[in-house]
């Protein structure tokens, strides 16, 4: 997390856990209000208050009443500037909704809405999730609500929570360094990352269920059958349809097996269980990427054969939640 | 985007352009050369906008910083110092410019510059130097601005408004710490000694042409307010310096005067006055012949003049008091006697001669003076500004009897001689003569280009006596001004052509206003505010009160500020519809009806109208008004307009 101006690291985290238990409690949007809106010089500040001391010291020297009356104003500029910078994050409401899953490693995209509980504008509003890049957002006083998306880095499958974000802004002048602490209540399904050499799938591991009769891959063509509802629309026999009028969808030597079962049990005995479930990561999404209709057995789940987006969702999510949920 | 734009768009423009500015008044005071090195370098930062790779490398910009370095070392003889300081300071940060990249870099760059900004108040504390300073302050914030918004969402318009909103909010408070900050008197160390540069005036000795350079300089020397009466004008013989010692050329002040006590008799009331000094970085004071007594922090010499107990470092005030009727020094003493007669042997012959002569010609040395002031008046003499050379020892000889051509210092100078070698105690006197009155505020100006050279005599059972030689020659310098004892042919300096008609009108606001900025704003010191406050709080105060003072009243004003601009009683909405409504929330709560805050308009309408039967039909349309305005068409007037005046009608 960006540290705090002008501030040691232990001092910051000290802070920051006092700060977090002023916290109200985690919901989808929040409201930064004056009670949590902390603000410091920043480096720059210092550097401009040493000016001024310098300046107030020359007119003392000097006796010069310019130098003086220039010295005050750049002090109720610097002021004022405080000021602006209080305002500018003051009345932010933001809220958040739950990220499209990615897998491990991959960083989640929150989306995120910025909007104005006073309408006025906001400029250069910065929002950091722990160690990411901060990404800025602009509200003018004519807009409503502005949006964006929050990347937050994953490590490992399960959920990941949006949690703790800092929203901060040094703007007008970057002479103070003006933030909030907000929790927002927002997830993502983080699935396994996807093994990148995987053991080559082989058939027979499945002990009840159709047994597959073709081993030589999923791509021969076996021949054309009535088009059934959720047939992948790649796998249309175009020439066939232009010829009976009848819709056809093409079959495969695989597909004529009808499914496969991708089976946790049909690994090596020895394999780690964030290794196996890489691995079926990958399992999946080949067989999705090649439409074969697919089922997945892990421990405790048995997800029946399907093609699709939603049916690849559920199994991943099958895969990214394990052990996890009770 | 064209090459400007892409120029434009690079914060480091802005930089480039405050920089440029805050430099500017300094031009004029900087080496030639600078000028030329300081442009280049922001221009070679320009060039690198589009390709850093143009920027030059660290020992690049090592060797500029020593090169110019050393050259102001040869230029002023020293790096500090206000003049030698901020050149370097000028060089130091253009070569900064070349290698700034970042925001950091920038942030360090406008932070000097407003340091620079102030440097200039070192040497102009008028009112146009202000103004420009604000100027620039603007377009300072402008850069800050600029420079911290990161994707550039605010148009240069926005930029500006923002940035002349905030100097603006800024003067309140800038203007309570400028009167109730606490002044310390200064200085806290001692300063370089290029603190003060004298401007052009009045020196300690006369020789031919110093006074009419200062001519053509229209800067203003003192301003002078009488108390009750004005002394008429060929009465204002402003008294700065007492000249003895004559060396053929010029005339210096000499020893010191060891004359115990001057004594001065007085035959009618004194004239007071206050007078406003320019800095001249002098001690000296100048005072009305013949000054009473010497005023607060200074003291009184024996040749009747006054002088400061520190250097006038700072617009400075005294009261003084003179008598226009006076004898002075009845009784000369030895001293004065000699050296009063002094003169350089062998020069100048033809002169001496001449004074000799009337010497025997005349009994009464009053008939000698009132024979050589009209030999002065009839004899062809001509009163200019630009008299011809008189080169060589003889030059008083070379004026009176060829050139005939000079002015006033000529004439004092030339009389004085004549009526050493008549052998009547004579010195000359330096000062200023005359001045402008202001008809709008009766202050009477006196500039650099009214100084005067004039002598005085000393008679018998007289003392000393004034005799201006100037006034027998050109009346009308004394009677009005120089400009109008000038010939009518002779080239003038600009300064008189601009001061007729409407022009002359106008001077005299822009002098009030001068004097008035002067008085209240560069002479605000230590005294001044404890003064000014104390009659504004019609009591005596002490460091602590100011203090106080400035703690409560900077407190209010900043807190004013704040809610001006933080505005906590705004309304969170600024829906015309949403507002109206809580204004009937707001009526049927006091009558016990709360609107829950899940509950939505329908329901609420149901259980008010249950409450209030009475007026079951008028809450029932506002409801329904509200619900169409609100959800359906938002922007319906005369809905609204309805809706409001339900809603004030409702009776509960």
């Amino acid at each position: 997390m960006q540290e705090l101006p002008l501030i040691p690291g232990f001092l910051a985290r000290y802070i920051e856990r006092w700060a977090v238990k002023r916290l109200p409690d985690t919901d989808y949007q929040a409201t930064i209000v004056r009670q949590r809106l902390y603000i410091l010089p920043t480096r720059q500040g210092l550097l401009f208050t040493t000016v001024l001391g310098t300046i107030l010291l020359g007119a003392i020297n000097y006796e010069n009443s310019l130098t003086y009356m220039l010295c005050f104003l750049f002090a109720s500029i610097g002021f004022l500037g405080m000021i602006y910078t209080h305002q500018n994050l003051n009345h932010l409401r933001l809220g958040a909704a739950s990220a499209k899953a990615v897998f491990a490693g991959q960083a989640a995209q929150f989306p995120l809405s910025i909007s104005s509980v006073k309408q006025h504008s906001h400029y250069n509003i910065r929002i950091q999730c722990k160690a990411t890049d901060a990404i800025c957002a602009h509200l003018e006083d004519t807009e409503t609500e502005s949006l964006l998306m929050l990347p937050v880095t994953t490590k490992r499958r399960g959920y990941i929570q949006l949690g703790r974000i800092k929203i901060y802004t040094e703007f007008p002048f970057g002479l103070f360094h003006a933030w909030c602490w907000v929790e927002l209540n927002a997830q993502a399904v983080v699935y396994p990352e996807p093994d990148a050499h995987p053991p080559q799938y082989t058939h027979g591991g499945r002990q009840h269920g159709h047994q597959m009769t073709q081993q030589e891959g999923y791509d021969d063509f076996a021949g054309i059958r009535k088009y059934r509802k959720g047939d992948a629309p790649n796998h249309l026999a175009w020439k066939a349809i232009a010829r009976t009028g009848d819709l056809q969808t093409k079959q495969f030597y695989a597909e004529a097996a009808d499914e496969i079962w991708l089976d946790w049990h049909q690994l090596a005995d020895d394999m780690d269980v964030e290794k196996r479930l890489s691995v079926l990561c990958r399992w999946i999404l080949d067989a999705d990427k090649q439409g074969i209709k697919f089922g997945l057995i892990i421990p405790g789940k048995n997800i029946s054969p399907g093609t699709g987006r939603q049916h690849r969702h559920v199994c991943l999510k099958a895969l990214a939640l394990f052990g996890i949920e009770a | 985007m064209t090459r400007f734009d892409y120029i434009a768009k690079d914060p480091v423009s802005w930089v480039i352009l405050s920089l440029a500015l805050v430099l500017m008044p300094h031009a004029p005071r900087l080496p030639a050369w600078t000028l030329f090195v300081i442009p280049l370098l922001f221009l070679w930062r320009l060039a690198a906008i589009k390709k850093p790779q143009r920027l030059p490398r660290k020992w690049l910009l090592f060797i500029i910083v020593i090169l110019s370095s050393f050259a102001m070392l040869v230029h002023y003889g020293t790096l500090f110092g206000k003049t030698a300081g901020t050149a370097i300071l000028a060089v130091l940060l253009a070569v900064k410019l070349l290698e700034s990249r970042k925001r950091r870099d920038y942030m360090l760059l406008i932070a000097l510059s407003f340091f620079i900004i102030v440097t200039n108040f070192l040497f102009s504390q008028d009112i146009p130097t202000l103004a420009f300073m604000l100027i620039t302050v603007v377009i300072l914030v402008m850069s800050l601005i600029y420079i911290n918004q990161e994707s550039a969402p605010l148009k240069l318009r926005q930029r500006f408004k923002m940035s002349l909103t905030i100097v603006l909010q800024a003067l309140p408070m800038m203007l309570v710490m400028f009167i109730l900050f606490p002044r310390i008197s200064g200085p806290l160390w001692q300063l370089p000694d290029d603190a003060h540069t004298a401007r052009s005036g009045l020196s300690d000795t006369m020789s031919p042409g110093n006074i009419a350079q200062l001519i053509n300089s229209n800067d203003i020397a003192f301003r002078v307010k009488f108390e009750n009466q004005q002394p008429s004008q060929n009465q204002l013989y402003w008294r700065a310096h007492v000249l003895w010692y004559f060396d053929g050329r010029s005339w210096e002040q000499g020893k010191l005067n060891p004359n115990p006590d001057p004594v001065l008799e007085t035959f009618n009331a004194p004239v007071e006055y206050t007078v406003t000094l320019e800095p001249h970085f002098k001690k000296w004071l100048f005072a009305l012949d013949m000054p009473g007594e010497a005023p607060v922090k200074s003291h009184y010499n024996n040749n009747y003049l006054l002088r400061a107990d520190k250097k006038i470092t700072s617009l400075y005030q005294y009261q003084a008091t003179s008598f226009l009727n006076y004898r002075a020094g009845n009784i000369l003493s030895p001293w004065e006697e000699s050296a009063g007669l002094k003169l350089p042997v062998h020069q100048n012959p033809r002169t001496v001669a001449l004074g000799r002569q009337w010497r025997k010609q005349f009994n009464q040395p009053v008939d000698i003076v009132a024979h050589a002031l009209k030999q002065f008046n009839q004899q062809n003499y001509v009163y200019t500004l630009r008299p011809p050379l008189t080169p060589g020892h003889d030059s008083v000889d070379q004026f009176l009897f060829n050139t005939r051509r000079g002015f006033c210092e000529h004439y004092a100078g030339s009389f004085a001689v004549l009526m050493r070698a008549a052998g009547i105690p004579t010195r000359i006197i330096l000062g200023y003569q005359g001045g402008a009155f202001n008809p709008l505020n009766d202050v009477l100006t006196v500039r650099q280009s009214d100084a005067h050279a004039w002598t005085e005599v000393w008679l018998e059972n007289q003392g000393w006596v004034r005799i201006d030689p100037t006034a027998a020659i050109a009346p009308s310098r004394i009677e009005q001004n120089l400009n109008a004892a000038l010939p009518k042919n002779e080239t003038r300096p600009l300064h008189m052509h601009l001061d007729m008609g409407v022009l002359k009108q106008l001077r005299f606001y822009w002098e009030l206003m001068d004097n008035n900025w002067n008085q209240w704003v560069i002479a605000y010191d230590p005294e001044l505010q404890q003064e000014f406050l104390s009659s504004l709080l019609n009591k005596k105060i002490n460091f602590a009160d100011i203090v106080y003072l400035l703690v409560f009243t900077l407190t209010i004003v900043t807190l004013a500020i704040a809610v001006m601009i933080l505005k906590p009683f705004q309304r969170t909405t600024s829906d015309p519809t949403q507002l109206a409504y809580e204004q009937f929330c707001r009526k049927l709560a006091r009558s016990g009806i709360c609107r829950e805050p899940c509950e939505g308009p329908v329901d609420f309408s149901l259980r008010a109208m249950q409450a209030h039967p009475q007026q079951k039909d008028s809450i029932k349309l506002i409801s329904r008004i509200y619900i169409n305005l609100r959800f359906r068409s938002s922007n319906n007037k005369k809905q609204l307009e309805k809706l409001r005046h339900l809603i004030r009608k409702l009776k509960l």
